[in-house]
């Protein structure tokens, strides 16, 4: 069941805690062979805050995002998103929850090959039953460059402006907190950077949490604070990170933890 | 290659069921219906006896024939296309164009020969039956034996293995090359069926009511009207999609799929198409003339019998394979739109609205292929019934129609349906990693 204080309703109050996980564990495969994505790990992230998650390929990350987000099921451990707890929750009641108060922006760019760039940005609203603000949808698609674009289809649209479809996607059903793995990843400096404004706005101009998962030192150093994650367990924080302080600590990270690659 | 092939055979067994499915029940067909000819040509078999035989075989034969090759095919171009990534990899990775085709072709043919091989025993079963059933009915003498020889095995594994192979040429082709050309082509053969259809059903009123061929012109007309239909599926599912406008999310998304997939999705239709038209002409033109002889209270000719076997048998076999060729395309569409449905699911659909997308989709498809198969079985049936029997539309009709059009939407929606729930079991994530 999804247990809440603030019900389904968006218009209710944020809660002051955006993100909470508790002793969060989850594994990967089979009896014989398991992969602990995540191990025991606890934190929280406060409302309007842009934290970065950083961590060797293959650290969680990924799956951190996607149990806090309820796409993941954890093994063991709470998650509470704007005070509601997702844990024991089905799929339909997930989404029902997930459609008024998360955005998450995915590694793979996760269109639909048979909806244009507009229908792709305005589906949540339209699976929501929701008020469809086309001008609204109009102006995010221009804020991140695709005003020219809007009726194109995803596989006419290079890697990187699938990406920022995907954002615009996020940023349109204005929700309160939004999950971006690597949403710069595939992006040229300057695309990174309109994009990574954009996420910045979110949270000073609309109030919104933002977690990022990225790779990219620079990338991290727009956000208040970096978690970084090895071997599934949380490896420190940062605050008011610098490109240089990040790469730094990064590069110590993989001391502690060297990863097969 | 054939090692590639073999070994694409063994880990991927699932995909090859359908494929493996069509073999084996065209095989079984054609064998048991060839084995036929074995028992004509068996010493001691009177002529009436031979000829009764000769015929069904003949007739049937030459039918299963050709629903071998377009069930492989069908099935074939499916599972291509679903491997199209995987053989664009190969082709990247240095395998020639060549080398690919022989690799689908062994495939094909490793295929269709276990399918063959399988359905030795049920085509020995199924012979058998079949001669009981003319003995049954007084058409072939009660001393005759069933035997299963040389025809048949030869046929059975000959019909089988080159309709694989020329298959999976086709399939190949169709999921590698651009579609210009044969759309082309397409568009002209449809039209010349038409035509030659409306002219065999218009040709009906040229014969008198108790005719021994009445039914055949009628009955030609409905099926190849319908053929016609089928090959301008793409176009019309497009031309009705453009009109349609349904609410709600679901409908919305499914509408959208649907335009955009018109071209995968005809292949459906094709099969939804032929299969309303055959089955409801020849059941119905058939029960009008059973009932019409049982009126005049005459005794059936073996010639009116055999006729009416025959007719049971082809459209028992037609349906069987449109069925096997309808679920598997479906199936396999379905099962291939995991990680569509994936993405559905993560921007926000819930399971049910993705149900509703999918049953949404299923019943356009059913609606538009009753529609224009039931227009093809009127064109013939209307003729025959005005020169048999006095009616415009025959009471025997609504019976018939009902049953066809709920196999149809049964099979239609029933495995879309099915199949996602099945392909929903996944979670969203992985869905969409999973093949990415
Ligand atoms: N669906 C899955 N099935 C099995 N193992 C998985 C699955 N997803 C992730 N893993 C494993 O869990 C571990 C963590 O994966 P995750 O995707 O969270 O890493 P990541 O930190 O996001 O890496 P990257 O930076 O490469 O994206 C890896 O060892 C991975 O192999
Ligand atoms: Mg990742």
């Amino acid at each position: 069941m999804v247990r809440n204080r603030a019900r389904h309703d968006p218009r209710t109050e944020p809660a002051a805690e955006a993100l909470r996980l508790v002793k969060v564990t989850k594994s990967y495969g089979t009896a014989e062979s398991t992969v602990t994505a995540l191990d025991g790990v606890t934190l929280g992230l406060a409302r309007g805050t842009f934290t970065a998650v950083m961590g060797p390929s293959g650290s969680g990350k990924s799956t951190l995002l996607q149990c806090a987000a309820g796409l993941e099921r954890p093994d063991a451990g709470i998650v509470r998103v704007d005070g509601t707890e997702l844990t024991g929750a089905g799929e339909t009641e997930l989404t029902r929850f997930r459609r008024g108060r998360v955005g998450f922006v995915f590694q793979q760019y996760n269109l639909l090959e048979t909806l244009t760039v507009a229908q792709n940005t305005v589906l949540p609203l339209k699976l929501a039953g929701r008020r469809v603000d086309r001008r609204r949808a109009t102006e995010i698609l221009t804020a991140v460059g695709l005003g020219d674009r809007l009726g194109h289809l995803p596989d006419q649209l290079s890697g990187g402006q699938r990406q920022r479809v995907a954002i615009a996607r996020a940023l349109v059903a204005e929700p309160r907190v939004i999950f971006a793995d690597e949403p710069t990843g595939a992006l040229d400096t300057r695309s990174a950077r309109d994009v990574l404004a954009l996420l910045r706005e979110a949270v000073r101009v609309h109030g919104r949490t933002v977690v990022m998962v990225t790779h990219d030192p620079v990338a991290a150093s727009w956000a208040d604070s970096v978690l970084f994650l090895a071997d599934g367990r949380l490896a420190g924080r940062m605050d008011a990170p610098t490109a240089d302080a990040v790469a730094e600590r990064l590069a110590h990270l993989g001391d502690d933890a060297p990863v097969g690659v | 290659m054939l090692v590639l092939a073999l070994r694409s055979v063994r880990q991927r067994p699932g995909r090859f069921l359908a494929t493996l499915l069509s073999a084996f029940l065209g095989a079984a067909i054609v064998m048991a219906f060839n084995s036929l000819h074995d028992t004509a040509g068996a010493p001691g078999v009177d002529a009436v006896s031979s000829e009764t035989l000769r015929t069904a075989a003949g007739v049937v034969g030459g039918y299963g024939t050709l629903l071998v090759f377009f069930a492989v095919a069908s099935t074939l171009t499916v599972n291509v296309r679903q491997r199209a990534a995987e053989l664009e990899l190969l082709r990247c990775s240095g395998a020639t164009p060549g080398q690919i085709r022989r690799m689908v072709v062994s495939e094909a043919l490793a295929v269709a020969l276990v399918g063959t091989a399988a359905a030795v025993l049920p085509a020995v079963l199924g012979g058998r039956l079949l001669v009981e059933l003319f003995q049954d009915t007084g058409q072939v003498a009660a001393s005759v034996d069933h035997s299963f020889g040389a025809v048949a095995l030869s046929s059975g594994v000959g019909v089988t293995l080159v309709a694989s192979a020329g298959a999976a040429l086709l399939a190949l082709r169709r999921v590698t090359r651009g579609r210009r050309r044969t759309v082309r082509r397409r568009s002209w053969l449809a039209w010349a069926a038409l035509a030659a259809g409306a002219v065999a059903a218009s040709s009906t009123f040229a014969f008198s009511a108790t005719d021994e061929m009445l039914m055949a012109f009628p009955a030609q007309g409905a099926i190849l009207l319908s053929v016609g239909f089928a090959l301008l599926a793409p176009r019309l599912l497009s031309g009705v999609l453009g009109r349609l406008a349904l609410g709600g999310a679901s409908g919305w998304l499914a509408v959208r799929n649907l335009r955009r997939r018109a071209g995968e999705l005809s292949g459906i239709l094709m099969a939804l198409i032929l299969f309303t038209a055959v089955s409801t002409a020849t059941l119905t033109m058939q029960a009008v003339e059973s009932d019409e002889v049982a009126a005049s209270g005459m005794v059936k000719s073996v010639d009116a019998k055999t006729l009416e076997t025959l007719n049971y048998t082809v459209v028992g076999i037609i349906v069987a394979f449109v069925c096997v060729m309808l679920v598997n395309s479906l199936y396999a569409a379905t099962t291939y739109r995991g990680r569509e449905f994936g993405q559905q699911r993560l921007a926000g659909a819930t399971p049910g609205q993705v149900l509703g997308v999918v049953g949404v989709e299923g019943l356009v498809l059913t609606v538009v292929g009753l529609l224009f198969g039931t227009l093809a079985a009127l064109a013939g049936i209307v003729p025959f019934t005005v020169v048999r029997g006095d009616a415009v539309l025959p009471e025997q009709l609504a019976g018939v129609w009902a049953a066809v059009a709920t196999v149809g939407a049964a099979a239609t929606v029933g495995t879309s349906l099915f199949t996602a729930r099945r392909v929903l079991r996944i979670p969203a994530v992985r869905a969409v990693g999973a093949s990415a």
